[in-house]
């Protein structure tokens, strides 16, 4: 340990401008700290037990990504900057007291530092903390930290151990490197919002900001990459995370089957393009999802619907012809869908073997038995908010 | 090393039925081995070299973290039934020779083998390779791998360090456990469909299986945690993933306005429900998203579209106003949006200061220059289907560049080197495994 304050003490001491007497008391080394005084058992030892992240991150990507390390036992420090912090702490409503819902819902577990990034000693608090940290996580654009000192060259001249995560709208470099990211525009531009909407009608973009959220589960995993790295190399690392990258990977089929066969995709509502019946249908009181991919599923429909007469349709034998007669065929299940409440459809389906599940409201959602159990779970771990 | 040898001999020797003799060799121990006979530096290091998963999964979630952790550098081996193999090999038109496109979107850095886990002998196969593995993954209805000595409670008493990834529709327990997972019905129960689709109309999913590709991320990364954890436990874990979960986590702020505040979620098509204007518009070709988040942005939008009458209206002064008077001034701004295309309008909001972007088609996203920058398109080479390509992956390191993947395999491509190369079986025992059909090599190897 005392090798290791040592080093720390000579960094910090060139860092700290002269005359400035540094207030390092001997510090934990990074990796070797603990934030709670009680001792964690082997057994009970959550996978980042040890490990610190500075994170420099607002609003949705990087503080999802920091929570769910933070959940896995890291110590995350939030820097925000004086004042408004996080912009999403004003986004609402609804607020919970002086809390916004959207920033409560994405920083559990992480303490905040409130810093003045602009003023020098702001500054050097950051990079003085992030010589102890082992992980960084901002989203900045491209340079701005580096002006500031913090760049990623900088602070690994001060830490090389550090892991230094960058998320974007972009990337670190290239044509559209100095754009700020926005999962709106990062999802058009990707192809997300082309391939999502009702068949005929218009783009539209998924309901929550799924662009940010896999961009946040990417750099959650390469955070942790960079970690097993590190064990290895001594070193650590900078990581370049974006939207349009993560997005643009997450069209996985999609995109091979442009890339391969020039096949352009379009919106299929909630249908497939190459399964029937596989889809959402309106009912008397809200909408079911059916998804029969097979043979025996479809004729297990047609049994549960009291629609024998299709499974002698010879237009409607396979997947395939049921595909090229979609409109017809879906026409008339569409029809005896609505004559029923999605409550009794499900009912008629249990035990049938054919995927079915109603399309949920989110006050649905939460009554949900599955999901209960795991809402009742958080809840016995829910740590008290100091202003509620 | 032999003292690892001497225990795995010792469990296997107990797994095996009286009268057959063990066909191990010395082994490489889990966590141990390489695949390569070259030695990496360690600056060129991935980070997880030497890491070997058996990936028992099918479909997308599953194969998609695999392949994660395969860009990564762990050697995947992964088992697919003989004949058909994973589902989506079948899963086309479009297909490249005889793989489907959908296939090789997701499968690259992986070895297949194809082993009939109904055999008494294949689910041994898969035994002995959980035995001299690090990870397992697997995307079976809970209960199902059990039955056939493959659970976790099973293999983590013969390999006490094995991390056992389970991949569900909806969790190892609870009343919905026993329900397969499919993205689109998880989508509808989860609450992702209701938040998607136009104002006013109808739910729809995702244009991608986000579902299952937020699951693969959870776990991809839930995967690497138990690595982590391991190193001070010395024990692995048994990891449960679902698409349920998956999805309702990440509706986030849409479940704490509910959770909190019972705000119910409605469709907003591609708007804000609380900035405008923060949404996509028709252009003349096409379609445009703005996103004008505050008083200056807005300005800027009227000087660009040449409406700076709407600066002076009251009624559009603040965000909070604008929200509150939306249809109007978004019927005003739709109908200059519609004037121009797409193009023009980039051209003319450039260097505006305006977030803004088309709504590219899959070619479109193909031709920016950006993804061209971000290397997002991996070329590789298939041994059947010829020149493939892919979307790579989407993270980069400073310390090791993603270059040469090895293509998608074949059904069965590596069924024979990896039971010599992993579990060191003689050429005679790998002959009567083969004619038992308990595996199956591909006549490509």
């Amino acid at each position: 340990m005392s090798a290791c304050v040592g080093v720390l003490k000579r960094r910090l001491g060139a860092l700290c401008p002269a005359g400035f007497a540094s207030p390092l008391q001997p510090l934990r080394c990074p990796g070797g700290g603990r934030w709670e005084s009680s001792t964690q058992t082997g057994e009970t030892l959550r996978p980042l037990e040890g490990v610190r992240v500075l994170d420099l991150t607002r609003v949705l990507a990087g503080p999802f990504a920091s929570m769910i390390l933070g959940d896995l036992g890291a110590q995350v420090i939030k820097v925000e900057r004086p004042g408004a912090g996080d912009d999403t702490r004003a986004w609402g409503p609804p607020f919970v007291a002086s809390e916004s819902a959207y920033f409560l819902s994405v920083n559990r577990n992480k303490k905040s530092i409130a810093v003045d990034l602009k003023h020098p000693r702001g500054a050097q608090i950051v990079q003085q903390l992030a010589g102890v940290c082992d992980v960084l996580l901002e989203n900045y654009v491209p340079g701005k930290l580096r002006q500031m000192g913090l760049g990623y060259e900088q602070l690994s001249g001060l830490n090389p151990r550090l892991i230094y995560c960058s998320i974007t709208g972009y990337g670190q470099t290239g044509p559209h490197a100095q754009s700020p990211g926005y999962d709106s525009i990062a999802s058009a531009v990707s192809g997300m919002m082309h391939i999502t909407g009702p068949e005929g009608g218009d783009p539209v973009r998924p309901g929550v900001a799924m662009t940010d959220l896999a961009t946040g589960l990417y750099a959650h995993g390469a955070v942790m990459a960079a970690l097993l790295q590190r064990q290895k190399t001594g070193r650590g690392v900078h990581i370049d995370c974006n939207l349009l990258s993560s997005q643009v990977s997450c069209l996985s089929h999609i995109a091979a089957n442009y890339l391969n066969a020039r096949k352009e995709a379009r919106r299929w509502g909630t249908a497939h393009e190459s399964i029937v019946p596989y889809q959402g249908f309106k009912t008397k009181d809200g909408h079911i999802v059916v998804a029969a991919g097979n043979e025996k599923q479809f004729v297990r429909v047609c049994q549960v619907m009291e629609l024998m007469e299709l499974t002698e349709e010879p237009k409607y034998k396979t997947n395939k012809l049921r595909v090229e007669n979609r409109k017809q065929l879906l026409h008339t299940l569409s029809q005896r869908f609505l004559q029923e409440t999605t409550a009794d459809w499900l009912k008629k389906f249990k035990g049938s073997g054919v995927p079915i599940g109603p399309i949920n409201s989110i006050h649905e959602v939460f009554s949900e038995p599955q999901v209960q159990r795991f809402i009742s779970a958080a809840s016995l771990q829910a740590a008290q908010h100091p202003l509620l």
